[in-house]
């Protein structure tokens, strides 16, 4: 056990940063009570007329869908990430275990322009799922991916993969072999190995990838900018739509104050809910 | 070891930071990047660096990232000189970011269009428009865009494209089709939200605005002029109208940022600018039109609809929307339309 | 469960199967948008078409040629290799109190250094550009180092916390029963188990860094610019495929580096954190 006193030293460092990036949030936030001044990038007298405007339904609108995209990309990553980290986790074979991580970190290795470009090629009208479902004769008129949210939010999964996998794989990890072993000499099926060992003994991992891929796709801009192409806005794309772009800071600074004050009620529920998993899998 | 560790980290940093010491006249300027970039160097950059000497290095970057970069560093600026779109200027300009230019100390201004003086700190180099562009394959039968009014057509169900950075040109164009002006725009609204059903997407930078177009996806597009003939050039099989109520005209233009010290070397830098050889490789370039009448532009080039080389055209097929009004109101039309168009 | 007329080896054998042809069918889609990208990146013409019209390797001798990108890597390189090293060295002594403190307002702390990950990116960009100013700092690597080391940290956290978590406690109350000072406990038990984690937040830190755009596109300079920016830059300007052959090189090289790295030191292994046992 270390004790308190040699730990305190260990704060030092990270409450600096913390401080740098408090003033450099305090910087852009202030904007938040300062009056827009059409046609000027200075800003007038002190007001909350910035943040009674955030009332308008329409930003409440933009909100609820940004968190309604946040909870189907979870999700869908989720359920695309978990079979990848069992098998990562659970392949006997050193090739295709390397192989599956190859494959599922890369993502994370191209940058999010690249990333959003090449899904243009893959979703667009002449993309490439249409092409192949047009020749294949499946459909008659090309599917509609890009400029919707299910295109989107197959972006947006592809992106949180990575992260997922390695959260589900390091959770996974720690679910011993031998118990899964144990029960199926006493008899219980793969699904039934499954539903009541391995996925209640990975629940910190799910919540814990859950939470983190809804809070981290809220924040998302280039890819719903660039495949949402103006019909799928998140909270990123409003508060550059209305802010940076028409160079009103005040009322960008008020939609991301709203913003940062979201993601605090996240992040007090992400502790809350973590803290429940962990103790419910202690007992289990 | 922790501590030693951040220290040569610090170390480096700041090793790393002192080699950006200054060369000696070099100017500084701030522009788009990419093939905006290469065309400038090519033109005004190898003019000016034939007739001083000096060098030409770029700060390249978005309009709007460029504008907010500079109106921070406000007094110490990053560039001796900065291009951007004419209206973006009058904000540089309301910020006290731009010097007041004297055209005695610009030759090569005496002969520039009127239109070209925007504000006492920036001046207009060269044109283009914003006007409706569509994919021949791909309209349907009887669809024709001999008035802008055509892109109310129930025809135009889901076909149409427009920038999401700027809707100055659909709010200014609904306006006058409402019978009002740009600074009575709140009479087009109506007309605005009527055009709905036509619009499918909207696109994010010129670089989208092509893929949408080349993919199709878009096949009728408000856009950029000089885009529009890349992509022809491009075997896009696409075709540019000017329609009767005129074409919405943009200006780039050019100012000196307030607290260089190579005040001198940018007088050169705008002069060569206009220098009407250099008007005219600017024009072929990227198919502009020229800013200084009588600039000896390609005829080829010349006869592109929405390049404008006299004053009569200017007067005849150009919608100028004031750029002053248009950097006051911008930030109303954009919010208006985020709000209306946008995120409905 | 099963129907008694399936033997459960039967059973057995056909979830195997199908399970692997799940892994297969997500394997394809992780893979397909860099397998298009490599398509395009032969394409003859400068519009992106897929299929391509005809093929040609010139967009790979123009994104290699382009010097805003070979600038933008060598300044990419040095923000990476500082901010990665400065986050883990920040993460680590963090997570350890958080983890290990009981400190009231470490919930507080660990709170405002997790924030960045859902903070919007050009938010923080922002505020550190316009602070950057105030304090004489816009255009040197300094704040964008500053940022990135902000913006990474989250991951950084994560992967060292879940290397504490494995860690058997018993060993360090054992240390220090035996007579060991706190710092010897730290550095020959504590420090050597955190190990694994800290290189996976090391190699996250400096993904990340490295590929970190929304922000870098307002605390970057001239001099300062990253390649991810550059890339930005052009990607406005230019349709053509070179960002697909960038990409390509980029894809073929990760995979090549990640391969090796995984062959020397089993980064699956630490990424994914098995606990030791």
């Amino acid at each position: 056990m270390i004790d308190q006193s040699y730990l305190r030293r260990f704060l030092l460092p990270a409450l600096l940063l913390a401080a740098v990036y408090a003033c450099a949030l305090a910087a852009i936030v202030q904007y938040a009570f300062r009056t827009f001044v059409p046609g000027s990038l200075e800003v007038g007298p002190p007001t909350l007329h910035n943040l009674a405007r955030l009332v308008d339904p329409l930003y409440a609108r933009v909100f609820g869908d940004s968190l309604l995209i946040g909870l189907y990309t979870a999700a869908a990553t989720l359920l695309v990430g978990y079979p990848l980290a069992y098998a990562l986790v659970r392949t006997p074979s050193r090739a295709l275990r390397s192989a599956l991580f190859v494959v599922a970190i890369t993502p994370l290795f191209t940058g999010e322009i690249v990333r959003t470009y090449a899904w243009l090629n893959v979703l667009g009208a002449n993309g490439f799922i249409n092409r192949i479902l047009l020749w294949s004769g499946l459909i008659g008129q090309p599917l509609e991916l890009m400029f919707t949210t299910l295109g989107v939010c197959i972006a947006l999964v592809h992106f949180s993969l990575p992260v997922m996998v390695m959260i589900l794989a390091a959770a996974l990890a720690h679910v011993d072999p031998r118990y899964e072993r144990a029960a199926a000499t006493l008899g219980a099926g793969p699904l039934r190995r499954f539903a009541l060992i391995t996925l209640p003994l990975s629940m910190p991992g799910v919540v814990s990838g859950f939470v983190t891929i809804f809070a981290w796709t809220l924040s998302a801009f280039a890819t719903p900018q660039l495949i949402g192409g103006g019909r799928v806005t998140m909270i990123s794309n409003l508060v550059y739509q209305l802010g940076f772009a028409s160079f009103n800071f005040p009322f960008a600074a008020a939609l991301s104050l709203a913003a940062i004050l979201l993601t605090v009620l996240l992040l007090a529920l992400l502790r809350w809910s973590q803290a429940r998993v962990d103790r419910m899998a202690v007992h289990a | 070891m922790r501590k030693s560790v951040t220290a040569a980290a610090l170390a480096a940093v700041l090793a790393v930071g002192s080699l950006q010491a200054a060369r000696a006249e070099t100017l500084l300027v701030s522009s788009w990047g990419g093939s905006w970039q290469e065309m400038i160097a090519k033109t005004i950059g190898k003019k000016f660096t034939e007739t001083t000497g000096a060098k030409v290095e770029f700060v390249t970057g978005g309009t709007i990232d460029r504008l907010n970069k500079a109106k921070l560093a406000a007094g110490d600026p990053e560039t001796d000189i900065t291009l951007t779109t004419s209206h973006v200027g009058w904000l540089y300009q309301s910020s006290g970011l731009f010097e007041t230019l004297d055209y005695a100390r610009i030759p090569n201004a005496a002969k520039i269009f009127p239109e070209a003086r925007i504000s006492p700190g920036h001046v207009g180099v060269w044109s283009y428009v914003y006007t409706i562009g569509y994919r021949k394959d791909l309209l349907p039968e009887g669809l024709t865009f001999d008035s802008w009014e055509d892109l109310w057509s129930p025809k135009m169900k889901g076909l149409l494209g427009l920038p999401d950075f700027d809707p100055s040109h659909i709010i200014a164009v609904s306006a006058i089709l409402s019978g009002a002006d740009p600074q009575h725009w709140e009479k087009g609204q109506d007309k605005l939200l009527a055009l709905k059903p036509s619009i499918k997407a909207f696109y994010t930078n010129d670089a989208s605005s092509q893929q949408m177009m080349s993919s199709g996806e878009t096949p009728v597009q408000i856009l950029l002029s000089g885009n529009a003939f890349y992509q022809m050039g491009q075997g896009v099989d696409l075709a540019l109208v000017i329609p009767k109520e005129g074409a919405v005209i943009g200006i780039d233009a050019i100012g000196i940022m307030k607290g260089t010290k190579k005040s001198e070397l940018a007088y050169k830098f705008i002069d060569a600018a206009f220098d009407p050889e250099v008007q005219a490789e600017i024009a072929s370039f990227k198919k502009l039109g020229p800013m200084v009448e009588g600039a000896p532009v390609d005829p080829a080039i010349a006869r592109l609809p929405g390049v404008f080389t006299t004053a009569e055209q200017w007067k005849e097929q150009a919608i100028v929307i004031d750029h002053k009004l248009r950097a006051e109101k911008l930030g109303e039309w954009k919010q208006w339309f985020t709000e209306h168009m946008i995120a409905q | 469960m099963s129907p008694r007329f399936l033997s459960p080896r039967l059973v057995e054998r056909a979830l195997r199967l199908g399970f692997a042809l799940l892994v297969a069918a997500i394997v394809g889609y992780v893979v397909l948008p860099a397998v298009v990208v490599a398509i395009a990146s032969l394409n003859a013409s400068a519009i992106l078409a897929f299929p391509p019209d005809g093929l040609s390797l010139r967009w790979y001798a123009t994104a290699l040629g382009y010097r805003d990108f070979q600038r933008g890597l060598v300044n990419s390189l040095i923000v990476m290799a500082i901010a990665s090293t400065l986050a883990v060295a920040v993460g680590a002594a963090a997570a350890l109190y958080i983890d290990r403190s009981g400190h009231r307002l470490r919930g507080l702390l660990e709170a405002v250094l997790v924030s960045p990950m859902v903070v919007p990116n050009f938010t923080i960009g922002l505020g550190f550009l316009i602070f950057a100013v105030e304090v004489g700092q816009a255009r040197t690597f300094g704040v964008v180092v500053v940022s990135h080391v902000v913006l990474v940290l989250p991951f950084v956290l994560r992967s060292i916390y879940v290397s504490l978590r494995n860690i058997d406690r018993r060993l360090e109350r054992a240390a220090a029963t035996l007579g060991a000072r706190p710092g010897r406990v730290f550095l020959e038990v504590t420090l050597p188990m955190m190990a694994p984690g800290i290189f996976a937040g090391w190699v996250f830190a400096a993904v990340l860094s490295f590929n970190e755009f929304t922000a870098s596109l307002f605390v970057t300079a001239r001099s300062t610019k990253t390649l991810p920016v550059a890339m930005y830059d052009y990607v406005r300007e230019y349709a053509d495929p070179t960002m697909a052959a960038l990409s390509t090189l980029f894809i073929v090289t990760t995979v090549i580096l990640v391969v090796l790295a995984n062959r020397l030191v089993g980064l699956d292994r630490i990424l994914t954190m098995e606990s030791p046992r």
